[in-house]
């Protein structure tokens, strides 16, 4: 262990929390094998809080990330389970059995070029969308073998056997077999952490995985007391009324799996692309320069990893870092543990503009993009900000006014970048708690991340105003923020109020699964209270 | 059943005959995939994925498990049987092939409408209560040797501290100091060596404050086995450390670490009067660990399943069991084994038949059939050993009738054997388990009036299975 580093664990709970995990590897990856020029300062994030040095048996040395993720048989695909790393075929082909033995060969995939052989896969350049069908395919992560957990109870596709209700999920974590895999794998990487600040957990919420985050959300809490954990609830593309099954499955989920995981976290947030958490479909929130199609999983993941890259930068900064419980102490004061996320996707930055001029130009909160399935995202009311800004060049966080000019704006006087864009938010939203922090590295969108960005992007993700420059982008300046704000009593009430207005007991089989009539009715109070936690604007003290 | 089609015309209605039809071909389809696991001559089958991923077994629950079934009717099946392994550890190939028989045996006789006949069948003899058997954990004795550490003294404590800031730092310390007095009290003129075991962190600075006085610290154990270690050791771990007192101190001849890549290992040996232990299972790769293990955990259960129904049979063929209050003994009552070899299933199939005399009517052809879905065990015993399945069965059964005494096959030589002079022995509540719910999902299926499939488009596919029983 490099000394010091506050080591994290990331669980991902289900398949679109895969897709998520996939691309947030492989950014983590590409700013790990950037080429550093050679006045370059030292790497800001440590990147030991998130990867392991390991050694496989044969003593080549490994680097893999502290990971632990829960997907569905018929998911890998082309990943095997205990990765590629630390294989060797001899002894994988040793068969301990005299007897007769009849070989059941299954189809061989396609493999995933990225890992086969990865200094072959440089020349691959984007991956051909349509092919990717799960989140291995695309994956340019080796993972360590104790990282894949499969849950074979229930299936990946198909028609029977799927992980639809939440009473599954929180069975699946309560049966010894899988409760005992998972504190076996959790053992293992936490003993050997000499500083760990927490868990990071992506979680899908829309089908039965919402259980187990659920449920694992509990065990963490009781084993591991004190510290940080972090759980990003995660909703894929948008909702059809054409499903009503899966449509009111996924509110009844979310609503379960959003109350259970506050209790036992100490921060959750939902993350979607979508607008609402309600019943009614809403249209997939927009950004300027940057266009998806959100019916796709592998382009919405993209945009979430990129989010997540950037609001996770305070725990993982490799001098003066904030821990995940400090990070969650300024958000969640009095009960409040959920928080929204939003986001602009690229920071708008003309080539040559500073930070003050930018910032002018951008407006407020407003203008960031909210990725909660919630409105705008500080509301009537903001209660706590956590701000990161990246991919500045350094040169431009100040204004370079001549002196004797008029400053247009109180960020002009600003000596430091972080003066900057602290003095921001307290324009924006004065009195609120804030935390402000930035840094040089832009988030990095090389394949296999998606073509997203407009032709009018440069290289660097900066605004072009004449013809397009040809090349891809490959990275992008980012600002990121988690907020906790009085728009989340709107949406939680929302969310309640479907919920009531639900007869559950037409949904036989949700009941089924081991969530009761009463379990229903208190899950509605808690979500109640929960959005009472955030009514701001009346009678509350600053 | 026609108000389905009033709702939505596209939907399509198999009734009775082709309803039969198709669930009995879903439960022969598993029948064939799980016949040639049975018994010691069965064929061990070897998975591989799409992603080169091996797994060895012939465990008909951990082939269920692995397999991705879609068809309702076969989803059904397995899930019963799989239940059977959660209660009794053992018996899910075998439930599936009586399954698979009694709706062939069914199948045969259905034209004549005898589908309530083998309801008839159900009711006597067989009660309906279900096991509640807890899974076990593995107690065996380790073994292996290596160097090092020498003997010593335990303490365990299960508190943690680990924040850096000084003024916890000081704490810290003191707290260190506190075990490492207790050490120096206790370990004092002697060379026996001193171990901390905490169920949560030890911070580096304090794992080498211990160490400088030679005092061993493991961090991070698992819960399960702060118990475990209690009952090998002796000794009682603390919440606290003011609690911590001589008197909670355990005892161990031997702790030596072992590292294997990036696994460590702690191995606690040489306890006096231990009360739980573990099994150290080595092997080149992962299938071959999983397929022992598996092996093991089936072997563990018959072995706690005959334990717990009481009493043992001993015969002079070495094989003992231990009795509730832990001592060996030896008894002639029959209460939790039976013959196995396929011995009881020839034997019912039999008394089956006599039994069928005394009814009227088509019952009896539902006695006649269930008792011909039974002998469908031994003719795959027989058959996986590559003997001819008539020729054997009628041997055994002549063999059976004529001694009166319980006969299995032999599956070496294809003969029949007196199975429990050869030591040869099935659980007896995994036998009745067996019989009860291969029963009742046979039933359940014969009474599938109508198939209903409706185009309710779920997960983006066209449709889901509606099997209804009208009773």
């Amino acid at each position: 262990m490099a000394g010091g580093a506050r080591e994290v664990l990331t669980l991902q709970l289900g398949h679109f929390a895969g897709f998520v995990g996939a691309h947030w590897w492989n950014q983590q990856d590409a700013a790990l094998c950037a080429p550093s020029e050679a006045a370059a300062p030292p790497a800001e994030l440590c990147p030991d809080v998130l990867y392991r040095a390991g050694r496989t048996p044969h003593g080549r040395e490994t680097y893999t990330p502290r990971l632990i993720l829960m997907d569905l048989k018929g998911s890998l695909s082309s990943l095997k389970q205990e990765g590629g790393l630390y294989g060797d075929a001899q002894l994988d082909a040793a068969i301990a059995w005299q007897g007769k033995l009849t070989t059941h060969k299954e189809e061989l995939c396609p493999k995933n070029p990225y890992l086969q052989d990865l200094r072959s896969a440089e020349g691959v350049l984007s991956s051909d969308e349509s092919s990717v069908r799960v989140w291995s395919d695309f994956l340019r992560v080796h993972l360590h073998p104790r990282s894949i957990c499969m849950i074979h109870k229930y299936n990946h596709d198909g028609e029977a056997g799927r992980l639809e209700a939440f009473g599954q999920g929180e069975s699946i974590l309560k049966e010894p077999r899988y409760l005992e895999e998972l504190e076996d794998r959790l053992h293992f990487y936490v003993e050997e952490c000499d500083f760990l600040q927490g868990f990071q957990i992506l979680c899908d919420l829309h089908n039965g995985f919402s259980g187990v985050g659920a449920k694992a959300t509990e065990l963490l809490q009781d084993e591991y007391s004190g510290r940080g954990i972090i759980t990003w609830g995660l909703l894929p593309g948008p909702y059809s009324l054409r499903e009503p099954q899966k449509n009111v499955f996924r509110l009844l989920n979310t609503a379960f799996g959003l109350v259970h995981m506050s209790a036992h976290s100490s921060l959750v947030c939902p993350l979607s692309l979508g607008r609402s958490l309600g019943l009614r479909p809403e249209p997939p929130v927009t950004f300027p320069h940057l266009q998806y199609d959100a019916t796709l999983p592998f382009h919405c993941a993209a945009v979430l990893a990129t989010t997540l890259d950037t609001v996770t930068v305070p725990y993982r900064l490799r001098s003066s870092p904030v821990s995940m419980a400090h990070l969650a102490d300024l958000l969640n004061f009095s009960g409040k543990k959920v928080v929204t996320a939003a986001a602009t996707i690229p920071f708008p930055l003309v080539p040559g503009q500073s930070l003050p001029d930018a910032l002018v130009q951008l407006g407020g909160p407003a203008a960031w993009t909210p990725l909660s399935a919630c409105g705008g995202p500080c509301g009537t009311r903001c209660f706590a900000l956590s701000v990161v800004l990246r991919g500045l060049d350094g040169a431009r966080h100040t204004s370079r006014l001549a002196p004797g000019t008029a400053l247009p704006s109180p960020l002009h006087a600003c000596t430091t970048g972080e003066d900057v864009l602290a003095q921001y938010l307290q324009q924006q939203e004065p009195r609120v708690r804030s935390s402000a922090h930035l840094l040089l590295a832009p988030c990095n969108v090389v394949p296999p991340y998606p073509r997203l960005f407009s032709p009018s992007l440069s290289q660097h993700g900066l605004v072009l105003d004449g013809s397009p420059p040809g090349a891809a982008v490959e990275s992008i300046p980012v600002l990121g923020a988690l907020c906790s704000s009085s728009t989340l009593s709107q949406t939680l009430g929302d969310l309640a109020r479907d919920l009531s207005t639900l007869d559950v007991r037409r949904w036989a089989s949700f009941l089924d699964a081991g969530v009761e009539q009463a379990d229903v009715e208190e899950a509605l109070e808690e979500l109640g209270s929960l959005a009472q936690c955030y009514r701001g604007g009346d009678s509350l003290t600053d | 059943m026609a108000a389905i089609k009033a709702v939505n015309c596209k939907a399509e209605v198999a009734r009775a005959q082709a309803a039969l039809a198709v669930n009995i071909c879903a439960a022969r389809g598993l029948q064939d995939v799980l016949r040639t696991n049975l018994g010691p001559k069965g064929t061990m089958k070897m998975l591989v994925s799409g992603a080169g991923d091996i797994k060895l077994t012939k465990d008909g629950n951990v082939l269920l498990h692995e397999m991705q079934i879609q068809h309702p009717t076969a989803s059904l099946i397995a899930k019963v049987a799989t239940a059977q392994d959660d209660i009794t550890g053992d018996g899910t190939t075998s439930n599936v092939l009586i399954i698979g028989e009694l709706l062939k045996q069914a199948d045969l006789y259905i034209s004549e409408s005898v589908v309530d006949s083998v309801l008839a069948v159900r009711r006597p003899g067989y009660p309906i209560d279900l096991f509640m058997v807890e899974i076990m954990e593995m107690k065996h004795q380790s073994e292996t040797d290596t160097k090092e550490v020498s003997s010593g003294f335990f303490y365990k404590t299960a508190e943690e501290k680990e924040k850096l800031v000084k003024a916890e730092r000081k704490f810290i310390e003191d707290r260190v100091q506190k075990i490492i007095d207790l050490k120096d009290r206790v370990c004092a003129q002697s060379n026996k060596g001193f171990v901390v075991i905490n169920q949560k962190g030890i911070d580096p600075f304090s794992l080498d404050a211990l160490a400088k006085h030679g005092i061993v610290a493991l961090r991070r154990a698992k819960r399960r086995n702060m118990e475990r270690l209690s009952l090998a050791c002796g000794g009682m771990a603390v919440n606290c450390l003011d609690d911590l007192t001589v008197d909670c101190l355990g005892h161990a001849g031997l702790v030596h670490e072992c590292a294997l890549g990036e696994e460590k290992f702690t191995f606690i040996e040489a306890c006096v009067n231990p009360r739980s232990v573990t099994l150290l299972v080595k092997g080149p790769n992962k299938h071959t660990l999983t397929q022992i293990k598996d092996a093991i955990r089936d072997g563990l259960r018959a072995i706690k399943n005959a334990i717990e129904d009481g009493v043992a049979l001993v015969t002079s063929h070495k094989f003992y069991v231990f009795s509730q209050n832990g001592t060996r003994e030896v008894f002639t009552a029959t209460g939790c084994v039976v013959p196995g070899a396929g011995a009881v299933e020839v034997a019912i199939a039999e008394a089956l038949v006599n039994y069928k005399h005394r009814i009227k009517g088509r019952a009896r052809l539902g006695v006649q059939a269930f008792a011909d879905a039974l002998l469908i065990i031994p003719k795959v015993l027989a058959q996986n050993s590559g003997f001819e399945l008539q020729e054997t069965l009628v041997k055994v059964q002549t063999e059976h009738s004529e001694s009166k005494q319980p006969v299995g096959i032999d599956l070496d030589t294809g003969e029949p054997m007196v199975a429990a002079d050869a030591g040869v022995w099935d659980n007896y509540c995994v036998k009745k388990q067996l019989l009860h719910s291969c029963t009742v999902i046979a039933t359940n299926i014969l009474l599938v009036d109508e198939i209903m499939r409706a185009g309710w488009h779920i997960w983006g596919s066209a449709s889901t299975y509606l099997s209804i029983c009208i009773l």
